[in-house]
This record gives C-alpha cells, sequence and structure tokens, in this order.
C-alpha cells in the first residue's frame, strides 16, 4: 500500500525494470508480478466518475496507443495503465495536460480529506478521544492498566484524523506540482 | 473575458486543423504527427483530456463510429475559432516580417 501516487507509479517502474511485468492489482492493494523478458512501464492516472461511454472512450484511447488496462474504475479512482517500453512512455505530452492531472488530484485529496474530517467531527462532538469514564479521575495503577488497555482503542479513533492530515498533504503536494506548472 | 482555451495551445491548435476531416482520436495523433513534421507526438491522457475539451466546448463534435471508437469532426464554431487565431498569427507574422524601418521612418 502506498500513500503517494506518484511515489507508487516510481516504485511499480523500480519492479519493471528489474525485468517483472505487473498481471494484476488486487483491491487491497496487492501486487502481483509476472517475469518477463521484455520491458515494461507504468503509468498512473487519476479520472473523477465518468459515465459508461465516457470510460469506454477513455479507456479506447489508451488501448490504442498501446496501454494495457491495470486496475481502476470509472467511479472516481486511479486508473493503472501498463504498456511495454518503447520511447512513447508518457502519458501527458504538454503542459497543458499534466497541470489538470495534479489539478484532478487535488480535487480527489480534497474531496477524500473532507470526508474524512466529517467522520472526526462525528466520533469526537460528544466525547473525547478515551471512552472509559472516569478514566482521568482514577488513581495510581489503576489509572496506567485502564489508560493501557484504553490506548489502542484510542488510536483507532484517531484514524480519520490521521487520514485528514494525509488527505491534507497530498492535496498540497498535488497543489505544489500544479503551481510549478502554472503558464509563465 | 477572454476563452480560458485561448490562444490555443499548441496541443489543441493541431487536433483543430487536423479534425477539419473526421478522424478518431488515434487517427488524428497519427495525422499530427505528420502534419508538425514529427514535433508533436501526443500521448494518450493528452488526446483524450484535449478530445474531451473541445468537445465540451462545442468546438468539435462526434460525426460517428469507428468499430467502438468514436470520430470527431471540427464544429463550425471550431473553425471560427481558428480564423481567429489565424489572423492573429498572421499579425504576429507579420511582425517578424521587418516592419522595423516602418517604425524608424
Amino acid at each position: 500500500m502506498f500513500f503517494d501516487i506518484e511515489k507508487e507509479e516510481q516504485w511499480l517502474n523500480d519492479q519493471l525494470q528489474k525485468g517483472y511485468r505487473c498481471t494484476n492489482i488486487s483491491g487491497l492493494g496487492i501486487y502481483t508480478f509476472e517475469k518477463t523478458d521484455k520491458r515494461y512501464v507504468m503509468k498512473l492516472d487519476y479520472q473523477d466518475y465518468l459515465a459508461k461511454e465516457k470510460f469506454r472512450d477513455y479507456k479506447g484511447i489508451y488501448e490504442d496507443f498501446g496501454w494495457t488496462f491495470i486496475k481502476g474504475s470509472s467511479m472516481g479512482s486511479i486508473q493503472y495503465w501498463q504498456k511495454e517500453d518503447d520511447h512513447q512512455n508518457e502519458i501527458f505530452s504538454d503542459r497543458q495536460s499534466k497541470r489538470n492531472y495534479y489539478k484532478r488530484l487535488m480535487s480527489y485529496s480534497s474531496g477524500l480529506g473532507m470526508l474524512f474530517l466529517l467522520f472526526s467531527y462525528m466520533l469526537y462532538k460528544d466525547s473525547g478521544l478515551y471512552l472509559t469514564d472516569g478514566l482521568w479521575s482514577m488513581e495510581g495503577s489503576l489509572f496506567w492498566k485502564a489508560f493501557i488497555f484504553e490506548t489502542p482503542f484510542a488510536l483507532l479513533r484517531l484514524f480519520p484524523v490521521i487520514m485528514v492530515v494525509f488527505y491534507g498533504g497530498s492535496y498540497y503536494k498535488a497543489y505544489r506540482k500544479y503551481s510549478m506548472l502554472a503558464e509563465k | 473575458m477572454k476563452h480560458k482555451l485561448l490562444p490555443l495551445s499548441e496541443t489543441m491548435h493541431y487536433i483543430l486543423l487536423a479534425l477539419r476531416e473526421p478522424l478518431h482520436g488515434y487517427a488524428a495523433m497519427q495525422k499530427i504527427e505528420k502534419l508538425s513534421n514529427g514535433t508533436v507526438i501526443l500521448a494518450a491522457g493528452t488526446l483524450y483530456g484535449a478530445i474531451e475539451n473541445l468537445n465540451k466546448h462545442g468546438w468539435i463534435e462526434p460525426v460517428g463510429e469507428s468499430g467502438r471508437r468514436k470520430v470527431y469532426m471540427i464544429t463550425d464554431e471550431g473553425n471560427a475559432i481558428l480564423k481567429m487565431e489565424q489572423s492573429r498569427l498572421l499579425h504576429i507574422l507579420s511582425l517578424y516580417e521587418g516592419s522595423e524601418s516602418n517604425e524608424e521612418s
């Protein structure tokens, strides 16, 4: 599992450079590779929800260019494309389209970030991080036992906040790239 | 305010010029490679995005299917845009062709 689309792309291409070909990526993010004599490259795109026909057009054009669809969906997701290395290995050939790609990543990150922010709010509005009643008024070893017992649960409850920070971070990264490509 | 696609980018410009005849995406890319003497080779994501964008603005439109591929062609509005761009570029070209002497006199 990766938390950064560009690092994921880099890692995948490192594997392909070692003489592998990706055959499948499962829903849980488990990659399956197969040994090959040829060299392959992988590119990751992001697309928002596409109507069935549009998604077909989208895949059709990539396939015409020799890309094989490894994983993705029309429901707003990262799209994984692989092809044989033949020096036409990019999916974006101009500044404008690369910029639009980062813009899509920005709206993806901010959308999910907002969602987790909402989760966090609902989770914490009635209570603090620790749920045990009177935890903070316990004394001595009883407090420590209860505290240690509760901490994993508290961390679990912290998950949405971690996700907010993570998506905030990827929003910022995409934004940096986006502004670097700004028309001069 | 100026339209956000104007002045046309090299990619958009070539696509509009190529689609003065009906073509599907990949064929348009091949034609553009020829038209540009091999200097403009569009990548898949760029071509897809550009076609979507031009279609959305009504400058090109789907005119049929060839197998599973959609065939696109320029619209009247698209042609009007090309006309505008042509006169803009002609003006710039005229500036290239040494009118400095005019300024001096």
